[in-house]
């Protein structure tokens, strides 16, 4: 034993250089004199690319937030305003003109320029780079630069979506420095050049990411100085390393813990109900799934509030359609008699379908907390119908690769952090849509849809998609569930968190501070 | 004849790394899921996915990607992540993590070794006793409980409670060894727990078993004192069962810091395993595999070098 912990030369130099190396695998929490923090990606341990154009996972998203800006960005009453463009105006139903904000400098000391959001567009547009946030730009004509400090965007027909996939969330268009993508190539995934709060000092696959403030960010030199941002598995590991003071900020909270974390005096609960959701998605080609009338009927056949007080704990709402609250016009939020459970009704809906008494099918659910919503599901439809359908459990990306193949009866599935209506009914519901598993297509409803997408005001447009989730409930494609809420933990003295609707993080970082 | 011996070992251990590697690369393919839904996200169009197959050469049949995987193997490439860290190569991943994973596997053993020796001494000699009564029971809870509750529990008390250890996190052996010992503590501990439970067990019954043999009576009616005996006679034999049980806990020590490793953020081969598994990382779930069969059968043989040293009678 005595031979293990000797100490030569050789190895005391070690103990007293690694202590400065990696911050955030130092024993005991971070003191806050050295203006150091730890803001712990929990839930996650797979970062692929810092890229915009080329993330697909939230933990990716999660820290380029925090290291690029894009032209707007959201506040936390979900308003588009100005980040990098200084205003923007509507030259005309097609036209949107970006007066860009001077003096922006990315990490690598150049300005940003009219000529870097021109490339950064164009650069997600290109067939060739195959960003996943392509089809999202599809609508975009050209991209015109003006003058080095105003860039007009032309669209094909008026787009509303326009607006929000051009803010710092999940659709890509962080602008990024066209001279450090053309000099960095492959390696800008992991050295990427932003104008945002942060850079990033080192990466260490699998496991996280050192952060150092950018001194030149337009927003004014962040208070802290250097963030070190783990990547921790599980939820409940974050939860923990936070309470035993090593971390001081995670990006999400198991559902079980919060009432009991709002209990305490020395953490902060932040919370809200989210930009999500969760529903069963029904594969409308194949039988069972092909009546209309079995698919409601097993919409009214199970209890929605039930399964949010079991199963996140009454972290969430039951929803009447797809659109979480947040997105949907007041006064919808109330269930139509389509979504709630009304066993009578059920079983009347089920006399209706050309299936019965019996029928078989099966249900895939994913093997994480999402299990317990499924099988609720499944245990209850079968009760009150007297259904036989049998659940699946597997792991979301062999439940995943079932769903885009097609192959499956019924799924539950659910997406997060999609901040506009036509993300979710669009692209959920849509012809062909990327998110279309169902195989659902309804005339009326997609040229609802159409229709939203070139409607500019905002009143109306609302209204259009109101009517469109009528037309999907009397069809129920997908049978929605609940919308959850989203949650951050810190610690008491972590000053200057903002928490989003959408699940925003490293964007709040530039904002932060221990006293 | 060493040379036959050495030669036959050798030809065993190539032949069940092979058998290994196969049956790793198979089995992992067979699980439904596809590496380029993690790469690629969920609007990847068709093209793209086909794009991404062809590169990581998915499009091939399973038997030419198996032979294409094993000839780099062979040659030491082990090549890179193709979902979980892409483009990196498996072979610095493997590196940079190998000595946690060693480091978590060494200390958890020794902290198993130290209390068995322990518990399981004092209900031998006491046996039938208070002491013993305890030290069997405390072993029966250990076995029953599952590693991973038992490291929950340890942060519940050991860093929430007394902040004595980090819950989360771990120092490399390489930055610092006392940050490892320190910060590796209560992972050690919770992969040690159910060890050193079935350590003691058995060193307890081998123990007993052999304090009733007739050379220990011999030695008694010598007129031997009972230290010596014990020390001499009863101790020495028990050894070999003993040692050739710690040699068998390797692989679900294995096993354990898969998961341990998880909980505690430990950047380990265990933790990077179950990434691996999860983006459906093939590449990487294979080196991971074979770095553990290589570990288990280096142990195995070890322990037979072992125990063949301790017996005069295989000398």
């Amino acid at each position: 034993m005595a031979s293990h912990i000797t100490i030569t030369r050789r190895n005391a130099l070690q103990l007293f250089a690694g202590s400065a190396a990696l911050p955030f695998m130092k024993v005991g929490a971070a003191a806050a004199a050295d203006q150091a923090l730890t803001a712990a990606v929990t839930g996650y341990t797979v970062v692929n690319t810092f890229d915009p154009g080329q993330a697909t996972q939230i933990s990716e998203n999660y820290i380029i937030w925090g290291v690029f800006n894009s032209l707007l960005k959201f506040n936390a009453k979900m308003e588009i305003v100005p980040d990098l463009a200084e205003n923007f105006k509507v030259v005309d139903p097609t036209t949107l003109e970006f007066k860009l904000r001077r003096n922006v400098k990315f990490h690598d000391g150049n300005e940003m320029t009219a000529d870097d959001v021109k490339f950064t567009l164009e650069r997600l547009m290109d067939e060739k780079f195959a960003s996943p946030n392509r089809a999202k730009l599809a609508s975009i004509e050209a991209v015109n630069i003006i003058d080095p400090y105003t860039v007009s965007i032309v669209t094909k027909t008026p787009f509303a979506p326009l607006l929000a996939y051009l803010t710092n969330t999940r659709t890509g268009t962080q602008i990024v420095s066209r001279k450090a993508v053309e000099a960095l190539g492959a390696d800008f995934a992991a050295k990427p050049v932003g104008t945002g709060a942060y850079k990033i000092k080192e990466w260490q696959s699998g496991i996280g990411a050192e952060l150092e403030a950018f001194d030149d960010y337009f927003g004014g030199a962040p208070k802290v100085k250097r963030i070190s941002v783990p990547l921790i598995a599980e939820d409940a590991s974050g939860m923990t390393a936070l309470l035993a003071g090593q971390v001081h900020l995670t990006a999400t909270v198991p559902f079980a813990d919060v009432a009991s974390l709002e209990q305490r005096n020395d953490v902060t609960v932040y919370k809200q109900s989210g930009m999500n959701t969760r529903y069963v998605s029904l594969n409308t080609r194949k039988a069972p799934f092909d009546d209309p009338a079995f698919r409601r009927a097993l919409s009214m056949a199970f209890d929605r509030d039930a399964i949010v007080k079991a199963v996140v704990f009454g972290e969430g709402v039951p929803t009447a359609g797809l659109l979480p609250p947040t997105l949907t016009a007041p006064g919808t939020q109330e269930l139509p008699a389509l979504a709630t459970y009304d066993p009578e009704r059920a079983r009347a809906e089920l006399a209706k379908s050309k299936y019965g008494v019996g029928t078989e099918g099966t249900v895939l659910i994913l093997g994480n907390w999402m299990r317990r919503i499924g099988e609720l599901f499944v245990a209850q439809v079968n009760q009150t119908l007297g259904l036989k359908l049998k659940p699946e459990v597997m792991d979301g990306n062999a439940l995943f690769a079932r769903l885009r193949s097609g192959d499956f009866d019924a799924a539950l599935w659910g997406w997060t952090g999609l901040i506009d209506q036509d993300e979710y009914l669009g692209d959920i519901l849509g012809k062909d849509a990327s998110r279309n598993y169902q195989g659902y297509h309804n005339e009326q409803f997609q040229s609802l849809i159409e229709k939203g997408r070139t409607e500019l005001d905002f009143a109306k447009r609302q209204e259009i998609y109101q009517q469109a989730e009528a037309v999907m409930l009397e069809d129920m494609p997908v049978i929605p569930c609940f919308c959850s809420n989203i949650q951050n933990l810190s610690v008491k003295n972590l000053e200057g968190f903002e928490q989003f609707p959408y699940g925003n993080y490293g964007d709040q970082f530039a904002n932060l501070e221990l006293r | 004849m060493l040379a036959r011996i050495i030669l036959e070992r050798a030809t065993r251990f190539v032949f069940l790394a092979l058998l290994g590697g196969a049956a790793v690369f198979f089995a992992m393919h067979a699980v439904p899921g596809d590496p380029a839904l993690t790469a690629l996200g969920e609007s990847a169009n068709a093209q793209t996915i086909a794009e991404f197959r062809s590169k990581w050469n998915l499009d091939e049949p399973l038997p030419v990607q198996f032979a294409l995987w094993i000839g780099n193997v062979v040659r030491g490439d082990f090549g890179q992540s193709i979902s979980i860290a892409s483009g990196t190569n498996i072979s610095t991943l493997l590196l940079a993590r190998l000595p946690n994973t060693i480091f978590i596997g060494l200390y958890s053993v020794a902290i198993a070794v130290v209390i068995s020796l322990v518990i399981g001494t004092i209900a031998a000699v006491r046996r039938g006793k208070p002491a013993d009564t305890a030290a069997t029971a405390i072993a029966a809870v250990g076995i029953s409980m599952p590693d991973f509750w038992i490291g929950y529990l340890l942060i519940l008390a050991f860093s929430i409670g007394l902040g004595w250890f980090p819950a989360f996190g771990f120092t490399p052996p390489g930055v610092s060894i006392l940050g490892a010992l320190h910060s590796g503590f209560l992972p050690a501990f919770a992969i040690a727990a159910p060890m050193a439970a079935l350590f003691a067990r058995n060193l307890r019954s081998s123990l007993v078993d052999i304090a009733n043999r007739d050379h220990v009576l011999v030695a008694r009616s010598f007129g031997f004192g009972e230290t010596f005996i014990f020390v001499h006679n009863i101790f020495r034999n028990a050894l070999i069962p003993y040692i050739t049980v710690i040699g068998l806990q390797v692989r679900y020590l294995l096993g354990g810091t898969v998961v341990i490793e998880r909980i505690f953020g430990v950047p380990g081969i265990g933790a990077l395993m179950v990434d691996g598994a999860f983006g459906r990382d093939y590449p990487v779930v294979q080196a991971c595999a074979l770095v553990f069969l290589f570990i288990v059968l280096c142990v195995n043989e070890l322990v037979d070098i072992v125990c063949n040293r301790l017996n005069p009678r295989t000398r």
